[in-house]
């Protein structure tokens, strides 16, 4: 409700603030003063120091520092292996947004569909138990699994008469980079759907009702009821997905560490190559502030077309 | 538009002069030299950084500090144990925080020099310098791996050298040998390969085995003084033909004694086990591995193990002599607050009984300590390579520690693509001119 909304028909006028109120307003700060404090200083201090460091030039060892203006940005536009980082960040957004989100919300849609509720929580949670393990875990339990001599892939490939596409699956430049995003698809399919069955369970079963009674079926209902109704959970994922698609880094690290040959570089990973291995901290920090850029616009835009589509009830 | 720009060109400036001063104030300090009658104060913290952190290695360190602090109840120890993969990204990341700890792990070469040039390490001459009491106690040449201009910065620890381990069981079936020549080898592996058997478990997951056998074949076909000048970016141009030669030599081995494009999706660990498992007849391993490759409770038994170099490729033009490897060891922090107990402390790490110690199974690393390798405790494997070490006559450094890092990133990266079939030796060789040009 705005101020100075009508009352009883008649406007009331708004009255000027006090020096008192004002000055009760701004004490008032103190009690956020701690929090505020801390925020600043350890999130938003290290992203401008980030900026600052990405316009340098840094010997580690003898703390020398060079102003170099915007020349890591330059480099880093020319820099073949940070374009592929880029592009295999892209290819991991698209395909996760497949997967974690049209994917987990039509199952999520089958399951809430299914009439016993006991079925309906086996599934969301034989769905949800890979995303209840780490992702370091995980990354060493699918090298396993991808591995050429002991690999279970490749062993059921030939199991099946498909020995034709038996191969080091993280070990070849042309697979690697899909065997990874496979991997983190497995892993966070089942939180995406179970974020959607929550969202499906908060729609009125009228609804349903309602539109059944006018001959509306399953298809039509999941795209005129639970489609428009989930929208705001669907924009929420979208989000998260692509945000988490450009800050991948354990999943590669411990499946491939950015090889064979660089070939499944992401920008996290080729940051901490350049930074940590390379000791070049200045343009690190300009992969940085890239990823940083990326993942803010996705954000904003999502936000911005999901307050313009919101649907409320 | 126009405005736009300006304002973000001056803003950039005024943020990269903030940058000068926010990270110009991590300057590191003046050079710092040990003194010999410095008086040790027991008392406080000590942080150690090593690089056991493999399980069957921790329990080294973890067991000396216990004993040191019993010595000496004042000192608290706090070990950081890394492995020789994490020890690389850790180490930098202390650096650029300003937080290494009191001692160090550290290689030779490039990387040492690294701690060295930014007066990161205090200068040992005074105390470990040839003629001193300690100097005198370990071995020569593992002091001098860590000499920087004429100053000794490095307290070694261990030998380490390269070798093909080979399951003698498995060559005796098929009735061969150790292989004399580079020739005899690969024949070697086609045999192998006939029974069933892998020849070679190789996991390049990790892109620096490909680098050890390289390393060991560049030492091999070009000179020495050439290598050595071409590890220094000031006169680097890696123009010898015997690059290319031993390159060569190298997909050679990948296709006829591994399992090829297959080796950059296996991890070293796992191709140590292979062939720990005896389902592989060779691997290409440190010294300090042979101890860990065979053990009583494993398929390949010590009895079993054997060792060789890696053949020497016939028409070389480098030193048939050479081995690859190099001593390594700790550093002192400049910047300790508690110089001379750090001291102290790598007196106990390296004297005769904790040498003994290190040298013996289950740990298995030749110790740098004279007398500190019994051959009484220490496997037989282990004895042989030692002294196949002292007989070399030039040891190669390691090529991803002999490098500048960028440099050193580039040899990673293309040898894994030479390994995997999507580069030639010589496009390897254009990358490596390529890195190193824009690393002067």
């Amino acid at each position: 409700m705005e101020s100075g909304a009508v009352l009883h028909g008649v406007a009331r006028p708004r009255r000027p603030k006090s020096l008192r109120a004002r000055f009760g307003n701004l004490l008032s700060f103190r009690w956020a003063a701690i929090a505020l404090i801390l925020i600043g200083w350890f999130v938003y201090y290290p992203i401008v120091d980030n900026f600052i460091v990405s316009t340098t030039d840094q010997d580690i060892y003898t703390g020398e520092v060079t102003n170099v203006g915007l020349a890591n940005y330059d480099r880093l536009l020319h820099d073949p292996v940070a374009l592929l980082a880029l592009w295999n960040n892209c290819l991991y957004a698209v395909i996760s947004v497949v997967f974690q989100v049209f994917g987990a919300f039509l199952l999520a849609a089958i399951i809430e569909d299914l009439r016993s509720e006991r079925w309906r929580r086996l599934w969301r949670a034989v769905y949800f138990v890979p995303s209840a393990i780490s992702i370091t875990v995980t990354g060493l339990l699918f090298y396993f699994i991808y591995q050429p001599q002991i690999g279970l892939l490749d062993a059921a490939l030939s199991r099946v008469g498909l020995s034709q596409f038996v191969m080091p699956w993280l070990g070849n430049e042309h697979s690697a980079i899909y065997a990874i995003i496979a991997m983190s698809q497995w892993q966070g399919f089942g939180y995406s759907t179970l974020l959607f069955a929550i969202a499906i369970q908060k729609i009125p079963r009228d609804l349903y009702d309602a539109a059944t009674m006018d001959g509306a079926g399953p298809l039509r209902r999941l795209w005129s009821i639970t489609f428009p109704l989930t929208r705001e959970m669907a924009g929420l994922m979208i989000i998260v997905t692509i945000t988490g698609a450009f800050q991948v880094f354990n999943e590669v690290m411990v499946m491939t560490a950015g090889g064979p040959n660089n070939s499944s570089q992401v920008l996290g990973t080729w940051l901490y190559q350049k930074a940590f291995i390379e000791d070049n901290f200045g343009y690190g920090a300009a992969i940085a502030a890239v990823i940083f850029v990326l993942t803010m616009l996705t954000g904003a835009a999502q936000l911005w077309y999901t307050k313009r589509r919101r649907v409320q009830l | 538009m126009k405005r736009s720009l300006q304002v973000v060109a001056v803003t950039v400036a005024a943020v990269s002069s903030l940058g000068l001063s926010t990270t110009g104030s991590f300057a590191a300090s003046a050079a710092v030299a040990a003194d010999p009658n410095a008086k040790v104060e027991y008392s406080g913290t000590l942080s150690i950084l090593t690089k056991f952190g493999l399980q069957q290695l921790s329990p080294y360190f973890v067991n000396l500090a216990q004993d040191y602090e019993k010595l000496h109840p004042g000192v608290k120890v706090e070990l950081i144990q890394e492995s020789d993969d994490s020890v690389k990204g850790k180490t930098k990341t202390l650096v650029a925080s300003n937080s290494l700890p009191d001692v160090y792990f550290s290689w030779t070469g490039s990387w040492g020099g690294n701690f060295v040039r930014g007066n990161r390490a205090v200068d040992l001459s005074p105390v470990i310098g040839p003629d001193t009491e300690w100097g005198k106690t370990l071995s020569p040449a593992a002091v001098k791996a860590f000499e920087y201009n004429g100053k000794f910065y490095g307290i070694p620890l261990y030998q380490d050298a390269k070798f093909m381990g080979y399951n003698k069981q498995i060559f005796a079936k098929l009735g061969l040998k150790a292989p004399a020549n580079f020739e005899e080898l690969l024949t070697s592996c086609d045999a192998i390969r006939k029974s069933g058997a892998t020849p070679i478990s190789f996991g390049n997951k990790e892109a620096w085995p490909a680098i050890h056998f390289a390393g060991q074949l560049l030492a091999y076909n070009v000179p020495q003084a050439t290598l050595e000048r071409d590890f220094d970016p000031a006169t680097a141009d890696y123009s010898d033909p015997g690059y290319v030669a031993a390159l060569k030599q190298f997909s050679q081995i990948v296709e006829r004694c591994t399992d090829g494009a297959g080796v950059n999706g296996t991890s070293y660990a796992s191709a140590l086990q292979a062939f720990t498992n005896a389902q592989s007849a060779m691997y290409y391993q440190e010294i300090i591995e042979f101890d860990q490759a065979a053990t009583p409770d494993s398929a390949l038994k010590p009895a079993d193990f054997g060792f060789f170099r890696l053949p020497v490729p016939d028409g070389a033009k480098g030193d048939a002599k050479s081995i690859e490897g190099a001593p390594e060891g700790y550093m002192i922090n400049a910047a300790s607050k508690n110089i001379p107990l750090a001291i102290d402390f790598m007196k106990f790490v390296t004297s005769k009984g904790n040498a003994q110690v290190l040298s013996a199974p289950p740990y298995g690393q030749p110790s740098a300590t004279i007398g500190g390798a019994s051959e009484k405790n220490m496997s037989a494997a282990v004895v042989d390579g030692l002294k196949d070490i002292n007989a070399a006559s030039y040891l190669m450094p390691w090529l991803d520690t002999a490098n500048p890092p960028r440099v050193a990133a580039v040899w990673l990266s293309s040898l894994q693509a030479l390994a995997g079939g999507s580069m030639t030796p010589e496009q390897v060789m254009d990358e490596v001119r390529k890195a190193a040009s824009a690393a002067k």
